[in-house]
């Protein structure tokens, strides 16, 4: 020692005497980061860390996955399932054959008096593959109802509507490479540092090493605009005129790839009609952009040997969401920038399985991006399950946002909701709670027991999480990775894949259907499916998955018997020329007229309000509002209000506000920032009884999803601090 | 040694080829001779003897944050966290941010902080149990949660708050450089896990790759001629002339072009009505302080007013210690000062280790407060003590006492004078602590010893008159000492700016109306006193002013002292907006939010006093231990 102490002591340094590291895939977001799970000798998980040769996230993690194994025995777990027969009453405890007898019996007695659709299924992103496989079997193939969606309709809906109409299928042609190797990028309401960590660390890795212009479109100066060369502070809702207005001067100058559009592509004639009606003087009036930067960006674009696009809420949770990334797609196709390095439209992803969910679910098909429309996709599928194809419903049924006024009107009489919450994710949670009320049986199965819409619900079934259960999740870049057990279920509570296997078993048209008990058994059923199709796993085995940290689909039967070393990442769809999934090979270029449908501010209301996400939060809060490490930074729900427009209002740092639109109303504290524009507030939308008390959300005409980044309201000062801080307390229980 | 995994990536490693001989302080940065005694010796992490083979281990290092790529997306603390399984109200590193500009040209600047491993550690200088070490391996800083008891002195030094008091544990803990993965060439956990390349960490002055600047200023970072930080800096981007923080804090951050270096200025987020705040001000976790320097202050100068005033043969001093109110003035004097010292010790995070606090007299004027003020006790114990017998002996005995403690807490208010005079906290770093410290002995002391004995002296109106000029030209002196002190101090924090003169704002605003009553009673008293001593009013009237003077003063006094302790602004770094935000703690406590465990804000409450563990270490220390213990006090091994 220099100086200090004459005797050393023995330094101290926690020691969490890890014995046993098990691989598994990161449960929050999309990015799909291997992560390692370390355990003690009492098999109690310690300890997380970024496994170091993934290619996804090459050791990192962020603040959730750094803390992930605190999930396992966090407060708030469901033990036992628990029963009522009235919402009014309390809840007790039961047994889990009890509790599925019972579930079984409500839906036959609904779906006999209403007809089969009358009972609905909403699921989510955050379950394994393997189980969203096994749930669509069950609902497609067993229960037989057409209303059966996920809650990815209010994150990647329309991502996946967008992909469809551009490209023929879903599933992003681009991988996390490109964002590496690109020449110039535009990043469309994302904001990767908050949303999307390691992604964003890795670009700024390779934009450290070359340099290549960034461009931010994005209301607020977060803080990836702030990295960026150029931050184009939008008008909300406006991408598409922007998008119109970059391609009317691409044409205009001549900067298209003609080759291309000519190889690939379809439409462009009427691409170019629409796009003359954008010239930049005439666009930068709707979208708040001036002519002269439209012109730059268009040009660097074009210019750029590679470009990319990627996007996340900005795009996807407006009115012209689908739009929006069509937009992005046409921006690419007319530019040449599908299918080659650096070169791509990528969507960012939300949960950490919504690309499994839209692979394998069911939800708005059948697996293995299958079409309940197609004639031939029935009849394969009901004959691999055994089911009579005209079981099936010819056309798909409600979107998840559909399903609710469903219920409003009668024509819904019994939910399941399968981990998600929409008490908290809906927009207008106070038409959702009037909705719940109305339903003859609510089943919700959730980790949490504390997830607010067990308000409503009959019946609650406690289930596993995470890396209690084995199975994989496919990732942004269509990386399909595996999480491996590491511990016990909690308390009495299930894996979701036991539990469907368990309903289904209490229904007599699952006799004849296979219902595999193992994850690793289910999984190959699905390669047997995905043989020929474009999300092609044939190649994969779990083991095979792990030892690669994780494979990018196609991955084919042939890929593995070739024997040859899976390269880590850098996959692409869309490579060769004309072999797009229209029948004709082709990419259609989609003219998108602007309707602005908006609630836009007026003088009643007269602040846009944006929401979006944190990066210590995940969604509805159920995972890190209760760890600490997480929560701390945001522990209570808080606005972004510009100090011009605070002080106008008599409004003062960290003073609780009313903010009011024509929903309804919400206490909010107020954090002064010039991060947004003075006619603006912002809103994270991760907390209960918030902001989706006030959002409109309406939605996207092809995608469904909600715009929940448009709305209009306004602020009232409150002179009564003391009741504003208890109400604002009283509205969360963590 | 920890394991190093096989697919740990590059990144990870550390990387300094070539290093400098000095820093930019003229300081040798190889931190001990080739042939020191402090060389190959084993860390003793966890009992592990291994000596690791890192190629600089004794070279200073320090952690390099590139503000230009900081996005403050918190892995950096969540790996630390993460690492030292601290709770979620605990944290060795933070992440704030300044901001500045108008939307779009808007700009966060965010700033990732925990220790620096200073060259001049505060820390390790004030603590006075000497739970710090400055180790040669790597030039860190390392703080022993098992010898701390707690007192938080250490986050009162230290600019940077980097250690931290654990409410619930009662104890500090601190960033320790993550010397076990330094001993395997692996970087700290927090700059592995860096998501947008800001935080690195090498031998001091080192640059990263990539790097174009080494800097030791940022907005927001105190003046490192404080402590010397081990820290560098880069930030070249253009920033706006002023930057604001989100905190409550009323400081904000104004580009000085003469100087190229931001400096605080007082932002009045909160305007200018003025309020009264009473229970923030009196019921705050500092009024343990209140109530000891108060009344060590109030019995120190009754004491020597008794005895110096004794030894110089002054008429009322002896008229009082010759009459009935002897005795019970010494017992309520020691009343007060056992009370006061109680109060201190159970303040403590863990007051069953109050006898450490003599540990580290060699640096720490806390420890040589903690000891003057102990000597003084036993002094004035003893003086009251023989002085309850007669005879010569006795008194020769209560003398001998009398002089350790006329020594001891001389010396003792000294220290406690010099333990406010801290850089890091510039409303305090004034000579008007010691004005209002002394000040407050004379007046108090004389309005002690007066308020017990005038009953006692009434019989002889000459006497009572004598006493009341005497004792009442204390008080007046030691009131106007502690006005003027108030008054240049006022002037000189609005002069000097930054946290001072932010400190001011809230005690004319926050506090204004409580800080207005002090002034009027301050000044009501010093009137008071003016007359008392001026005019012969009768012993009535006299003795009921006396009491009125008392009540005034006590009650000045003590809204003064309050504000001291709660006003303080350290130079810390800019918190965020709920994290490291003081209003928002305040928040969460006043409403119940942080009875929530994962608000990350806990209650500050006042530990048991574990006899059990005291007994224990007595039962479990042999007496050539204690001698070891004691001898390490007094001498000090010279180091190299």
């Amino acid at each position: 020692m220099l100086f200090g102490r004459n005797k050393k002591n023995p330094i101290k340094i926690v020691d969490k005497e890890v014995v046993k590291w098990t691989y598994s895939t990161c449960g929050y977001c999309s990015t799909g980061c291997s992560i390692e799970i370390g355990s003690n000798a009492e098999g109690k998980p310690v300890s997380s860390r970024g496994v170091g040769g993934a290619d996804v996230n090459r050791g990192k993690l962020c603040v959730k996955g750094i803390f992930e194994h605190e999930l396992f025995d966090s407060p708030g777990r469901g033990n036992n399932p628990l029963i009522r027969d009235d919402i009014s009453k309390g809840y007790s405890e039961t047994d889990w054959d009890s509790a599925m007898d019972h579930m079984a019996s409500e839906i036959s007695r609904i779906q006999e008096t209403y007809g089969r659709d009358s009972f609905a299924v909403v699921s989510t992103g955050q379950l394994m593959t393997e189980e969203f496989y096994t749930l669509g079997k069950l609902t497609r193939g067993v229960i037989g109802t057409n209303n059966y969606d996920g809650n990815t309709t209010l994150c990647m809906a329309s991502a996946v509507s967008g992909y469809k109409r551009s490209f023929g299928s879903d599933g992003p042609p681009g991988c996390y490479e490109d964002l590496e190797q690109t020449d110039c990028m535009i990043a469309w309401g994302s904001n990767l540092p908050e949303q999307h960590p390691i992604i964003y660390w890795r670009i700024k890795a390779a934009r450290d090493k070359r340099h290549f212009p960034l461009i931010v479109v994005d209301p607020r100066v977060t803080m990836f605009a702030q990295q960026a060369d150029m931050h184009l502070a939008i008008t909300p809702g406006t991408d598409v005129v922007l998008q119109n207005a970059l391609i009317h001067v691409i044409l205009d100058e001549g900067l298209e790839d003609r080759e291309y559009i000519k190889a690939n592509t379809v439409g462009f004639e009427q691409l170019e009609i629409e796009v003359a009606k954008y010239d930049p003087v005439t666009a930068s009036k709707i979208c708040g952009i001036d002519e002269d930067t439209i012109r730059n960006v268009a040009r660097i674009y074009a210019k750029a040997g590679a470009a990319t696009s990627i996007w996340t809420m900005g795009i996807n949770q407006s009115t012209h969401g689908s739009d929006g990334v069509v937009g992005v797609n046409n921006l690419n196709l007319v530019t040449g920038n599908i299918g080659k390095p650096g070169g791509t439209s990528l969507s960012i992803t939300g949960q950490c399985n919504a690309m499994g969910t839209r692979e394998w679910s069911s939800c708005s098909g059948l697996p293995g991006y299958r079409a309940l429309e197609n004639p031939d996709d029935r009849a394969e599928i009901g004959k691999f399950w055994n089911v009579d194809p005209e079981f099936f419903p010819k056309k798909r049924g409600l979107a998840q946002t559909d399903i609710f006024p469903a219920i409003e009107l009668g024509e819904i009489k019994g939910l399941w909701l399968v981990a998600t919450n929409p008490m908290t994710s809906m927009p207008n949670t106070a038409r959702i709670r009037k909705t719940l009320e109305k339903l003859d049986f609510l089943v919700v199965q959730d980790s949490y027991v504390d997830v607010e819409t067990t308000q409503y619900a009959h019946l609650y079934l406690p289930a596993a999480t995470w890396a209690e259960k084995e199975g994989v999740f496919t990732n942004t870049e269509r990386r399909v990775n595996i999480t491996r057990q590491v511990t016990d279920p909690h308390g009495n509570s299930k894996s979701d894949l036991a539990i469907f296997n368990e309903l289904a078993k209490r229904f007599k048209q699952a006799e004849k259907v296979n219902f595999p008990e193992k994850p690793a058994e289910v999984f190959e059923e699905m390669t047997h499916l995905s043989k020929g199709r474009l999300v092609d796993i044939s190649g994969m085995t779990h083991d095979l998955i792990e030892e690669n940290r994780g494979i990018q689909w196609p991955y084919t039967k042939e890929d593995a018997d070739k024997g040859e070393p899976i390269k880590a990442g850098g996959k692409r769809l869309y490579t060769e020329p004309g072999t797009f999934r229209y029948a004709d090979g082709m990419a259609k270029l989609i003219p998108l007229p602007f309707i602005d449908n908006n609630e836009v501010p007026d003088d009643k209301y007269p602040f846009w309000l944006n929401t979006g996400r944190l990066v210590e939060h995940f969604h509805t809060r159920t995972k890190t509002g209760k760890v600490g490490n997480n929560n701390k930074y945001s522990p209570i729900p808080f606005m972004e209000l510009n100090p011009d427009a605070a002080k106008e209002l008599g409004i003062r740092s960290q003073e609780y506000v009313r903010v009011i639109s024509k929903r309804g109303d919400a206490i909010i504290m107020a954090q002064l920032t010039q991060r947004v524009p003075k006619n603006m507030i912002f809103v994270p939308f991760h907390f209960h009884d918030c902001v989706n008390r006030l959002t409109l959300g309406l939605l996207d005409p092809h995608s469904r999803q909600p715009a929940y980044k448009q709305s209009a309201i306004r602020l009232e000062r409150i002179e009564d601090q003391k009741a504003a801080a208890q109400m604002s307390m009283e509205r969360r229980t963590y | 040694m920890i394991k190093v995994r096989s697919d740990e990536p590059e990144y990870s490693f550390l990387w300094d080829k070539e290093t400098k001989k000095e820093t930019r302080y003229g300081s040798k940065i190889e931190l001990t001779q080739l042939d020191s005694g402090l060389r190959n010796e084993s860390l003793n992490i966890n009992n592990d003897a291994g000596i690791g083979e890192n190629p600089n281990r004794y070279k200073q290092h320090g952690f390099v944050l590139n503000a230009d790529n900081c996005i403050g997306c918190h892995a950096c603390e969540a790996a630390c966290s993460e690492k030292n399984d601290n709770p979620a109200h605990i944290a060795f590193r933070s992440v704030g941010f300044v901001e500045g500009g108008t939307h779009p040209d808007y700009q966060r600047l965010n700033i990732s902080m925990a220790c620096n491993h200073c060259e001049d550690p505060v820390c390790l200088k004030g603590c006075p149990t000497g739970a710090y070490t400055k180790f040669a391996e790597y030039g860190a800083v390392l703080q022993d949660p098992d010898i701390c008891f707690g007192c938080g002195y250490c986050t009162w030094v230290c600019p940077y708050n980097a250690p931290q008091l654990d409410p619930i544990k009662g104890e500090v803990s601190k960033c320790n450089m993550c010397v076990d993965r330094l001993e395997v060439n692996l970087k700290p956990a927090c700059v592995s896990a860096c998501l947008a390349n800001a935080l690195d960490f090498g031998v001091i002055e080192n640059m990263p790759e990539g790097n174009v600047e080494n800097k030791t200023s940022i907005p927001g970072f105190p003046d490192p001629e404080i402590t010397r930080p081990n820290i560098r800096f880069q930030q070249t981007r253009s920033t706006h002339r002023e930057m604001t923080r989100t905190d409550s804090t009323p400081i904000k951050y104004h580009r000085d072009d003469s100087v190229g270096i931001f400096t605080p200025v007082v932002d009045e987020k909160f305007g200018k009505e003025r309020h009264w705040n009473w229970e923030k001000l009196l019921g705050s976790h500092e009024s343990a302080h209140v109530m000891f320097t108060l009344g060590t202050q109030a019995v120190l100068g009754a004491f020597l007013l008794l005895v110096v005033g004794g030894l110089l043969d002054l008429a009322t001093i002896v008229s009082i210690t010759t009459s009935m109110a002897f005795i019970p003035l010494l017992g309520v004097m020691f009343v007060i000062q056992a009370f006061g010292l109680f109060k201190l010790n159970m303040h403590l995070g863990k007051p069953h280790r109050f006898y450490r606090g003599f540990n580290n007299l060699r640096y720490s004027n806390l420890s040589r407060e903690i000891a003057g003020v102990s000597g003084f006790f036993a002094g004035f114990s003893g003086y009251v003590f023989f002085s309850l017998f007669d005879g010569a002996f006795f008194t020769t005995l209560a003398n001998g006492f009398a002089g350790l403690g006329v020594i001891s807490g001389s010396l003792g208010l000294y220290f406690m004078v010099k333990i406010y005079r801290i850089k890091a906290r510039p409303f305090w770093d004034h000579w008007q602590s010691g004005s209002a410290f002394y000040g407050n002995t004379m007046n108090l002391g004389a309005l002690l010893v007066g308020a017990i004995a005038l009953p006692f002296l009434v019989e002889s109106a000459e006497v009572t008159r004598q006493a009341v000029m005497t004792l009442g030209s204390l008080v007046f002196a030691g009131l106007l000492l502690e006005i003027i002190g108030h008054v240049v101090h006022g002037r000189d924090m609005h002069r000097q700016g930054g946290e001072g003169a932010g400190s001011f704002y809230e005690q004319s605003t926050t506090y204004g109306k409580s800080w207005i009553t002090r002034n009027v009673l301050l000044g009501t008293s010093l009137v008071l006193a003016g007359v008392l001593v001026s005019f012969d009013v009768g012993t009535t009237l006299a003795l009921t002013g006396w009491y009125l003077l008392l009540v005034l003063t006590i009650a000045a006094v003590t809204i003064s002292r309050s504000l001291f302790f709660v006003l303080v602004i350290p130079t810390t770094m800019p918190g965020a907006f709920f994290w490291k935000n003081k209003g928002f703690e305040a928040h969460a406590r006043e409403t119940g939010l942080a009875d929530m465990e994962q608000m990350g804000v806990v209650r500050q409450g006042h530990h048991a006093f574990k006899v059990g563990e005291l007994l224990e270490t007595i039962k479990t220390t042999s007496p050539k231990q204690m001698f070891g213990h004691i001898k390490d006090i007094f001498v000090w091994k010279s180091v190299d």
